[in-house]
């Protein structure tokens, strides 16, 4: 069982992480006081894994043959490329991780199966369109209706207030139906445990993570998005969570932050501003192409190097 | 903690608007007991401002402690505050003038003109609590910031006729026209700080949509 | 509201016998477009000359103002009204009288004067205010 520590281990940081594209405006601006933030992450994350979390994990589960070694090294192998691209300051996602560690070692044993592929990539390419598409739609809808119904400016106060709170924790939920797979979804494929089981040490990982870590991503998170109203802020992490709930029902695990990035953009082009750069643009592509990349290659090594068949190769004296 | 605030149903940002209400009545009551006490000469009723404006105090105390203690979303309670910190400035601005006033005699030439602006300055401070209740109600700004805008612009043409006035009194020592020129430009200067509270009312409103 | 609530009490004169160019230099200064035309001894006591007056009477007909007497163009008598009018009482002899300013008389006396902008400032803040705009 220990190598579910690597999983552990990619989960924690992934809540340690990604918490802040949930209530990282909320904390940085006052509404809602950190520790209410991360204990309502912590909740809602394990809520959402436990209730559907189970959805994504066939997707990983289903794209390569895996032993428990291999899943060890490919949530490894995870976690390290997260790490590495993060210190390089270029946006990686665990979902794109995750997937590109699996492939790698579905190519060690020759069992990967690329057809998934197809679908996977489409989703990754529609997660920010879709942040900026919801973005967009539910600034305009929401804020209609509000403008026609609440004007008592206390009114409002409160709606903003709460439903920054609210969206935080389907956001959450969202967060921990959608991402659990990505932390133990291997081992759901290697049969060292049930879905159910993966679904909850998944979530527990990535609350365990919200709950220790998460503080400083949160607050500098928060201080480095385009400043937003209080309705702007609602309305962005409402987008990205009914993203990452649309993904979660398809089956397939999404990057938060991208879907962050996408309502962002999509409400900022409601008051025709325009939030990112063609540099940003260019940073995540890179992202999308060295996340993957990087992830398999390791896995593939690591692998390899384990079971003695790389140096084997390099070295026929050890043959 | 949440909880608590979200089962308040907004009582606590209800009491700072009710006390921000109060603060604004009580700046029109103090800007009346002004023109009357200027008008009838009375003493006591120019010190009854003095008296008014530590009340005043009191209140911008109680309102600013009660939205850091938690009323309104953060991203609101810099405006709000400094709403109320202008509108504090014009009970300052009523004090001094108020102690000018009872320092020394106001020229009869100047009467008249004086107490046309006193009289405006009721009328404008009494536009800004419309106004201020038509922001919370989420009503349209616009006809209500015009008409402070419209008072003072008539204080404004009504201050270039006093201060040429002012030039032709005798002024038989330098602190009689110290005392003079301030309270003229204090007198005056009322309407200008109201109108950026309705600016700021404005910005409020604006802010929240 | 009444018109003693916002005629402006600041009334500027010339004399009648001074030349145009001593009211438009008086007009500029002050920056008014109106002056009140004193005939001392008259019978009709007081006139009225506007910057139309000597637009119109002066400089269109190409006449030097140094040369033209303010009682040559003035308007007489002036149109009064009492202090007390309401205000569209004073819209109302404004438009019949076709007049851009009225005075405000009490008897012989003018005491104030309300022109265009000041009966339309007090409409916007009778609507403002939420009061019936007559």
């Amino acid at each position: 069982m220990w190598k579910i520590s690597s999983g552990v281990f990619l989960g924690w940081t992934l809540g340690a992480n990604d918490s802040a594209n949930i209530f990282g405006t909320g904390v940085s601006t006052g509404t809602v006081k950190y520790r209410t933030a991360i204990l309502l992450t912590a909740v809602f994350v394990l809520a959402g894994s436990i209730l559907e979390g189970g959805k994504c994990m066939k997707t990983i589960s289903g794209l390569s043959l895996i032993l428990p070694m291999d899943a060890f090294c490919s949530t490894l192998a995870a976690a390290i490329t997260m790490a590495i691209l993060t210190c390089f300051a270029l946006p990686a996602s665990t979902s794109q991780a995750i997937i590109g560690a699996v492939i790698g070692a579905g190519m060690v044993s020759g069992s990967a199966d690329f057809s998934q592929l197809y679908k996977i990539i489409s989703c990754w390419i529609f997660t920010p369109i879709s942040g900026i598409v919801l973005g967009y739609l539910l600034h305009r809808l929401l804020g209609y209706i509000l403008d026609r119904t609440v004007k008592s400016i206390t009114y409002r106060n409160l709606l903003y207030s709460t439903g920054i709170i609210m969206a935080g924790c389907y956001g959450a939920y969202s967060l921990g139906s959608n991402n659990a797979a990505n932390v133990t979804g291997v081992y759901v494929g290697s049969g060292m445990l049930s879905a159910d089981m993966a679904a909850l040490i998944g979530g527990i990982s990535i609350a365990a993570g919200a709950l220790t870590y998460s503080k400083k991503v949160m607050i500098t998170i928060g201080k480095g998005i385009v400043p937003l109203d209080p309705f702007s802020a609602f309305v962005v992490v409402l987008a990205e969570a009914v993203t990452l709930h649309i993904f979660t029902q398809i089956g397939v695990p999404v990057s938060s932050s991208q879907a962050v990035v996408g309502s962002v953009v999509g409400v900022g082009f409601v008051g025709s501003l325009t939030t990112v750069s063609a540099k940003m643009l260019a940073k995540i592509s890179l992202g999308w192409l060295l996340t993957p990349v990087c992830a398999g290659l390791l896995t593939y090594l690591m692998i390899r190097c384990i079971t003695g068949s790389l140096v084997r190769g390099l070295f026929p004296v050890f043959g | 903690m949440f909880l608590k605030k979200l089962f308040s149903y907004g009582r606590q940002e209800q009491k700072v608007v009710n006390r921000i209400n109060d603060h604004i009545k009580l700046l029109c009551v103090t800007c009346e007991t002004f023109k009357s006490g200027f008008e009838k000469n009375d003493r006591s009723l120019l010190q009854k401002v003095i008296d008014l404006e530590r009340e005043g105090d009191f209140i911008r105390r109680e309102i600013v402690s009660e939205i850091y203690e938690g009323a309104f979303l953060p991203y609101l309670r810099p405006n709000l505050c400094k709403f109320v910190e202008i509108v504090d400035r014009v009970f300052d601005l009523l004090e001094d003038t108020s102690y000018n006033c009872i320092d020394m005699e106001i020229p009869e030439e100047l009467k008249g003109e004086c107490t046309q602006v006193a009289f405006l300055n009721i009328r404008i401070c009494e536009m800004l609590l419309i106004t201020f209740n038509a922001m919370l109600n989420g009503d349209p700004l616009r006809e209500k910031t015009l008409a402070i805008r419209i008072y003072e612009k008539k204080i404004d043409d009504i201050k270039l006729g006093l201060k040429k006035d002012l030039r032709k009194i005798r002024i038989h020592n330098f602190w009689d026209g110290k005392i003079l020129s301030e309270f003229i430009s204090g007198l005056t200067m009322i309407s200008d700080i109201i109108e950026d509270a309705g600016d700021y009312l404005h910005i409020i409103s604006v802010s929240m949509k | 509201m009444n018109v003693q609530d916002i005629m402006t009490t600041r009334i500027e004169c010339v004399d009648a016998e001074s030349s145009v160019y001593d009211a438009v230099e008086k007009m500029v200064d002050k920056r008014i477009r109106s002056l009140v035309v004193k005939f001392p001894g008259k019978k009709i006591n007081y006139g009225v000359i506007t910057a139309r007056d000597i637009v119109f009477k002066v400089f269109s007909k190409g006449m030097n103002p140094n040369d033209v007497k303010n009682s040559e163009i003035a308007s007489k008598p002036v149109v009064c009204i009492d202090q007390g009018t309401d205000l569209i009482e004073a819209a109302k002899t404004m438009t019949n009288s076709n007049i851009a300013r009225i005075f405000v008389c009490d008897g012989d006396n003018i005491i104030g004067v309300v022109a265009l902008i000041d009966l339309m400032s007090a409409a916007l803040i009778m609507r403002a205010r939420g009061e019936d705009v007559p």
